[in-house]
C-alpha cells in the first residue's frame, strides 16, 4: 500500500527574474513501511522533495497525497495537524529547543495532543527516550549532550507521536562515522520494528547501503529507484521524462 | 440541572486548557528571555527605566496632590462638611437663613461612628475689621478651639498661640490680613457685622496669633475667633456647619453613603470635600496634572514599544529556525504569534517589575532627601516635596509596560508566524 503518493510533482522557485525548477515532473510512489534513501548531487532537489512529502513546502503544481490526505487546498492549519499527527521530523542539525531539557523536548509534539493527559505523556516521553538509550539524559539540556546523543532526541521526539512517516533531511550529515552508523542502525530498527515508514536524504553511499529503497534524483527529476533483496540493489533507470508511472514498488 | 453541571464542567475544562497552554507559553517565553541575557537586555532596560520614570513622575505628582487635598481638608473644609441643604452655594449673600443647631442626635451620631476623628462646628461671617486709621473686610470662622485643634493640622502658627476658650475675646489672623493691617501678637482690633435683625454690632477683640494655610487667597482675609464670641457679635444660636475629620480621605465617600443612611434631620445634607467650591482648585489641578502625566506616560510607552519591538524583532530572525522546527513538528501559525507575543509580554513583565522595585525604593530615597518646591501660584509658602508611589501607580505603570511589550511584539510575532516554513528551517544551524 503506498503512504505517499506524488503526481506530475513540479517545484519551481524564483530567483531574481529567473526561475529555478527544483522538482521536475516528478511522480513516484512509496509504500508503507519501507526504509527509503534519496540520493542525488548537492543541489539536485532531495530537500525540496522531502519538504513536499512533508508537507512543509506546497508544489507549483502536481498532485501530493500523504497517508491517504490530498494535500492540495488544504489550509496551514489543516496541514499543521497532518504533520502533527502523521509525520515526525529528523534534521541535519539536530533542530533541538534549547531551553527545554530532553525530556522536554522529546514531550514537545504532545502537548498540541489533547486527548494525552500529563501521566500518558510522561509514559511516551520515558518510553521513547528508553529506545533510544537515553533514559538516564531527560534532565539534560541539549547543550550539554553530544551530537549523536542530540539526534538521537531527536529521533525519540520524531516517534513520540506515533507517525506512519518519519522523514529525515541528511540525519548524519553533521556527525562522525562511527555515530552515524549508530543513528542509522537505531532508525533501522525502529523501522523494522513498528514499521515506521522511513524516508531520509544523503548523499553517503554508507547510508545508501542501508536502505532497503532507493530514489536516486539529478536536476530535480527521479532518475534512478532501486530496490534491496538479499543484499543485492535492483536498479531501474528512469527515462528522463518518463511517460509511464515510476514505481518503487516491489516485483 | 445537568445542563448547568454539564457547562459549568465545560469551562472548567476550557480555563484548565487555556491555563496549561498560556502557562507553558509563559515558561518557554521565560527560558527564552533568560537565555538571550544579552539581547534581552536591552528591552528589558528600555522597560525599568520607563517604568521608574513613570513611577517618578506620577508619584511625585500625587505627593503634591496629596499635600494640597490634606492642606485644604486638614485646615479649612474637613472631609465632609454637615449644613443646610444650598448653604454651600449661597449661603455667602443670606447667612442668617441657613443656621443648623449647634448639637443634635445626628451630630452625636456621626461623632459615634468608626473612622470619624472628630466633628467641629462653625460659624462663619463676613464684616469688617478696623485698627485705627483702617479697615478692611474679613472672612471669619468661629471655631470651638478644642475641637479645632484636631481640624487645623494644616493651620500653621506663625507667631504667637492657638485661641484659648470657646469664650474668649481673641482672634487668630491669616498671614496677609496681618500684613495688610500691620497688626502684630498683643494688639487689639474692633469686628464689625451686620445681624440677622438687620443691624450692626461690633466687639473688640485681641490678636492672640498669626497663621498660615496652603492657600494664599484664604490667607488674605481670614480669621479665626471662638465659636462663643461669634455667636454673640451674630447674634444667633447655632453654628453654620460641622466639619467632620475622618481618619483617611480615601473613605469619604463611603463615610458619606453609610451616614446619609442612618441621618435623621430631613434639612441637613452631608456634602463630601471634593464637591465643594475649596476643592474646585484642587480638582482641576489634579485634571491638568494627570493630562501631563498622561503624556510622559505616552511617551514612555512609545519608547518601550520602539526597543521592545527591535528586541524581537531580533529575536525573531535569530530563532527562525526554531520557528521553522516547531511548525514542521505541527504547530500551528497561531500558536507560534502567541508564543512571541507571550515572550513580549514576558519581557515586560520582567522590566516591569524590576522598574517598580528600583521606582519605589528611589522614590523613598528621594523623599528622604527632600526636593525643594517653590510657593506654586495661589499657595502661600514653599516646600518640601516628597515622591509617593501608591499602590495604584504601580498597578498602572507595570500594567502599562506588559501591554506595550505586548504591543510592541504584535509585528515581530506577526513575521514570525508569515514565514514559509521550508525557509525558517533553511537557517537553522
Ligand atoms: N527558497 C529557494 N529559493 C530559490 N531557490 C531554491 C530555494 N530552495 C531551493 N532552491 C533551489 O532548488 C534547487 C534544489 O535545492 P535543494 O535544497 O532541494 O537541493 P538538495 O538536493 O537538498 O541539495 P543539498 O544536497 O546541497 O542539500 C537548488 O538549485 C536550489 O538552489
Ligand atoms: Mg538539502
Amino acid at each position: 500500500m503506498a503512504i505517499v503518493v506524488l503526481e506530475h510533482v513540479t517545484k519551481e522557485y524564483r530567483l531574481g527574474d529567473h526561475m529555478v525548477r527544483a522538482l521536475d515532473d516528478v511522480t513516484l510512489s512509496i509504500e508503507s513501511g519501507v526504509f527509503l534513501a534519496i540520493a542525488g548531487p548537492s543541489g539536485s532537489g532531495k530537500s525540496t522533495l522531502l519538504n513536499v512529502i512533508g508537507c512543509i513546502d506546497t508544489p507549483s503544481s502536481g498532485r501530493v497525497v500523504v497517508a491517504g490526505h490530498d494535500i492540495s487546498g488544504q489550509t496551514p492549519d489543516q496541514l499543521a495537524s497532518l504533520r502533527a499527527r502523521t509525520i515526525g521530523f529528523i534534521f541535519q542539525t539536530f533542530n533541538l529547543f534549547p531551553v527545554l531539557t530532553a525530556a522536554e523536548n522529546v514531550e514537545y509534539p504532545l502537548l498540541q495532543m489533547d486527548e494525552l493527559d500529563r501521566e500518558d505523556r510522561r509514559e511516551r516521553v520515558q518510553a521513547m527516550l528508553e529506545l533510544v538509550q537515553l533514559g538516564k539524559f531527560a534532565k539534560h539540556r541539549p547543550n550539554q549532550l553530544s551530537g549523536g546523543q542530540r539526534q538521537r532526541v531527536a529521533i525519540a521526539r520524531a516517534l513520540v507521536t506515533r507517525p506512519a512517516i518519519v522523514l529525515a533531511d541528511e540525519p548524519t550529515a553533521n556527525l562522525d562515522h562511527k555515530t552515524g552508523e549508530g543513528i542509522l542502525a537505531l532508525m533501522r530498527d525502529i523501522n523494522r520494528r513498528y514499521k515506521t515508514t522511513f524516508i531520509f536524504s544523503t548523499h553517503d553511499k554508507k547510508v545508501i547501503d542501508a536502505a532497503d529503497r532507493l530514489i536516486g534524483v539529478e536536476d530535480g527529476s527521479v532518475r534512478i529507484l532501486g530496490v534491496r533483496k538479499e543484499g543485492q540493489w535492483a536498479i531501474t533507470n528512469v527515462a528522463r521524462r518518463p511517460a509511464t508511472h515510476a514505481e518503487t514498488a516491489t516485483p | 440541572m445537568l445542563m448547568r453541571l454539564m457547562r459549568r464542567e465545560e469551562l472548567r475544562d476550557l480555563a484548565e486548557r487555556v491555563s496549561r497552554v498560556l502557562g507553558r507559553d509563559i515558561q518557554l517565553g521565560a527560558r527564552n528571555i533568560i537565555r538571550q541575557r544579552r539581547r534581552s537586555a536591552i528591552g528589558f532596560i528600555a522597560v525599568t527605566a520607563g517604568v521608574v520614570a513613570m513611577l517618578l513622575a506620577a508619584g511625585f505628582f500625587e505627593w503634591n496632590y496629596d499635600i494640597m487635598r490634606e492642606g485644604t481638608i486638614r485646615a479649612r473644609i474637613g472631609h465632609i462638611q454637615v449644613v443646610r441643604p444650598g448653604y454651600l452655594e449661597a449661603g455667602a449673600a443670606d447667612p442668617f437663613r441657613y443656621i443648623i443647631p449647634e448639637k443634635t442626635e445626628d451630630r452625636a451620631l456621626i461623632e459615634a461612628f468608626p473612622g470619624v476623628d472628630g466633628v467641629a462646628p462653625r460659624l462663619n461671617m463676613s464684616g469688617l475689621i478696623s485698627v485705627g486709621e483702617s479697615t478692611v473686610s474679613f472672612l471669619g470662622e468661629g471655631v470651638d478651639p478644642v475641637r479645632e485643634k484636631k481640624l487645623s493640622g494644616a493651620v500653621r502658627m506663625l507667631e504667637g498661640t492657638d485661641l484659648s476658650t470657646i469664650d474668649a475675646k481673641e482672634v487668630t489672623l491669616g498671614e496677609g490680613l496681618a500684613r495688610s493691617l500691620e497688626l502684630k501678637v498683643g494688639s487689639s482690633a474692633v469686628l464689625l457685622v451686620s445681624t440677622a435683625s438687620g443691624g450692626v454690632n461690633a466687639v473688640e477683640v485681641t490678636v492672640v496669633g498669626i497663621f498660615s494655610t496652603i492657600t494664599k487667597a484664604y490667607d488674605d482675609f481670614a480669621l479665626r475667633m471662638p465659636l462663643k464670641t461669634a455667636q454673640t457679635l451674630l447674634r444667633v444660636n447655632g453654628v453654620h456647619s460641622w466639619l467632620v475629620l475622618l481618619d483617611k480621605t480615601s473613605a469619604t465617600e463611603s463615610m458619606v453613603e453609610r451616614m446619609r443612611e442612618k441621618i435623621q434631620a430631613k434639612d441637613i445634607v452631608l456634602v463630601p470635600w471634593y464637591e465643594t467650591a475649596a476643592a474646585d482648585f484642587y480638582n482641576k489641578t489634579v485634571s491638568l496634572f494627570s493630562k501631563q502625566v498622561l503624556v510622559v506616560n505616552f511617551m514612555i510607552a512609545l519608547i518601550i514599544i520602539l526597543s521592545i519591538s527591535s528586541t524581537m524583532m531580533s529575536n525573531v530572525r535569530e530563532r527562525l529556525g526554531e520557528i521553522g522546527t516547531c511548525m514542521a513538528l505541527g504547530d500551528s501559525r497561531r500558536t507560534v504569534l502567541r508564543r512571541f507575543l507571550v515572550e513580549g509580554a514576558v519581557l515586560g513583565f520582567f522590566g516591569g517589575v524590576a522598574g517598580t522595585i528600583i521606582g519605589i525604593a528611589l522614590a523613598q530615597l528621594i523623599s528622604r532627601v527632600g526636593i525643594p518646591m517653590p510657593p506654586p501660584p495661589g499657595m502661600a509658602s514653599s516646600y518640601i516635596a516628597g515622591i509617593k508611589v501608591t499602590p495604584g501607580i504601580a498597578f498602572n505603570a507595570l500594567l502599562l509596560a506588559v501591554l506595550t511589550a505586548f504591543i510592541a511584539g504584535i509585528l515581530p510575532a506577526w513575521k514570525a508566524c508569515r514565514m514559509p516554513i521550508a525557509d525558517a528551517l533553511r537557517h537553522a544551524r
